[in-house]
């Protein structure tokens, strides 16, 4: 079941937007060249909303402590988070971002709960 | 109105005073110069094209201030306090760097390079946390002739008038400083000296030539004129093109020829000649036919005051220097000399401002008598009075 967590319009390239209508929070991510991602927006090792973080050769960098993830796989390259974030499949229809959120487990820092 | 009295010495008065010794000395008097002046005016704090590239950034201290000028992303240069909205820890730790972000080392927080707070342990539990009132607080910038001026100042001066008027006007129509387009010149070399002396001796020294023969050879040499003891700088803030001498081919440490491209827009009047003024209260700007000599001063104490001092000429002019195909040491060296001397010159004055020989001040010659301008400015930033003419110009005299 997909739903519609926001609009084209709402983005800025190079940019995260936390969707916190959905527990955990997701993030969605258009690039600079043109893609949309969404992963869970929470970082695996601290509570910190990547949606802030730097984006760059589609991944993210969070805010925090430079820990990097795959917009395409969630993979995270380097301490200090260790797990990875859940990747969610996103449709585009028109300007509506359509995303269908993973049935995995999210895997939530110490201290947040969904 | 007392110091307009002192423009015209008295008659049978050649000298006017000084401030007293304890201007130069006390840290009392600094505290106010920096709350007064360095904290409420435009400083000129760095190159533009010292950060070349979104962020970039560098550390400058302006008063008793710690700013961080930064090349944003979206928003150009930005500056602010660098001072973490939190816990008030030091945002930024080392001189200068490139980050995506301005993170506290202590917490974490995390400030996007325009200066918003956008992440934090445990932020998105605290939505009510204003991401702008938490984020760096920013002070006031401006770019002119290719560096960042900032002002600490809620309510900055006019810029426009207090920079940009000031210069121009004094520079007059026709010798514009803008024909020097100096927005648009590379920086050759620069250096900084660390100099044992009060931020005033500084400006004092630049503003008067009658210490010219005495400790500028080489300058007096392609600037004969300088003899005389005239500088460029003059009464009510008027700049005088100073002429090289009929031999001298370039300004150079030996007057041969530079070898260096002309700035091609200067006006005929602007040729051969030396023209330097002071942008109060830290900057002061000499022009050549083919380079400009920046300098920017930052007080550090009472005693000590860090001066950057930055030769630029035409971009291609660097390019050749850099592809090591140019040599400009020679029309570096002229005023890198000149710099020595005068701050050696600063540095065995400042002991001598706390001597019982010098408590009531010493005195200007009439070759000098524009520097009171600067005192009488510097007397009313103050608040402070200005001593009588009368009593202490006859008291020199006597």
């Amino acid at each position: 079941m997909s739903f519609k967590a926001c609009s084209l319009q709402d983005l800025t390239p190079g940019e995260g937007l936390r969707i916190d209508s959905v527990s955990p929070p997701i993030a969605i991510f258009l690039t600079e060249e043109g893609t949309v991602h969404a992963i869970d927006d929470t970082c695996t090792h601290q509570d910190a909303s990547l949606a802030a973080g730097w984006v760059e050769d589609c991944r993210v960098e969070c805010p925090l402590h430079e820990s990097t993830f795959s917009l395409r796989t969630g993979a995270v390259d380097q301490p200090p988070a260790k797990k990875g974030v859940r990747v969610h499949t996103v449709e585009l229809d028109g300007d509506d971002v359509l995303v269908e959120l993973s049935q995995d487990a999210p895997n939530l820092p110490p201290g947040v709960k969904i | 109105m007392i110091i307009d009295h002192l423009e015209e010495p008295l008659p049978g008065s050649s000298l006017l005073p000084t401030p007293s010794g304890d201007a130069y000395t006390d840290p009392e008097i600094f505290g106010t110069e920096q709350t007064e002046i360095f904290e409420k005016m435009w400083n000129c704090v760095l190159r533009a094209d010292a950060l070349p590239a979104p962020g970039h950034w560098q550390k400058a201290t302006i008063g008793r201030e710690e700013i961080i000028v930064v090349h944003t992303r979206k928003a150009g240069i930005q500056a602010y306090f660098n001072v973490c909205a939190h816990r008030g820890m030091r945002v930024c730790t080392a001189e200068s760097g490139k980050n995506k972000t301005l993170q506290c080392g202590y917490h974490a927080w995390t400030y996007a390079l325009e200066g918003d707070l956008v992440a934090a342990p445990n932020l998105t539990s605290m939505p009510d946390v204003d991401r702008k009132e938490y984020g760096l607080k920013p002070v006031h910038v401006r770019q002119w002739l290719g560096y960042v001026w900032v002002c600490l100042a809620e309510e900055p001066p006019d810029f426009e008038q207090e920079v940009l008027g000031e210069v121009r006007t004094r520079f007059g129509e026709v010798e514009s400083i803008d024909n020097y387009g100096i927005e648009n010149l590379k920086l050759g070399e620069t250096k900084t000296y660390d100099v044992a002396a009060n931020w005033k001796l500084i400006i004092e020294n630049f503003m008067e030539c009658y210490h010219c023969a005495t400790i500028h050879p080489e300058l007096t040499e392609v600037i004969p004129e300088f003899a005389d003891g005239l500088a460029s700088q003059r009464k009510n803030g008027e700049v005088h093109g100073s002429n090289f001498g009929e031999e001298i081919q370039g300004f150079t440490v030996d007057g041969t020829a530079s070898g260096v491209a002309e700035l091609p827009a200067i006006a005929p009047d602007q040729d051969r000649k030396y023209f330097a003024i002071t942008v109060k209260p830290q900057v002061f700007i000499n022009t050549v036919p083919d380079h400009v000599i920046i300098h920017r001063t930052f007080p550090v104490s009472e005693s000590r005051t860090v001066v950057e001092c930055d030769w630029l000429f035409l971009p291609e002019v660097v390019e050749h220097v850099q592809a090591g195909e140019l040599d400009i040491s020679k029309s570096v060296e002229l005023f890198h000399r000149v710099n020595q001397q005068d701050f050696q010159a600063c540095e065995l004055t400042q002991p001598s401002m706390s001597s019982a020989a010098y408590a009531s001040g010493g005195a200007l010659v009439p070759s000098e008598h524009h520097i009171q301008e600067f005192h009488s400015w510097w007397y009313q930033r103050l608040g402070l009075q200005a001593p009588l003419p009368a009593a202490s110009g006859s008291e020199k005299v006597a």
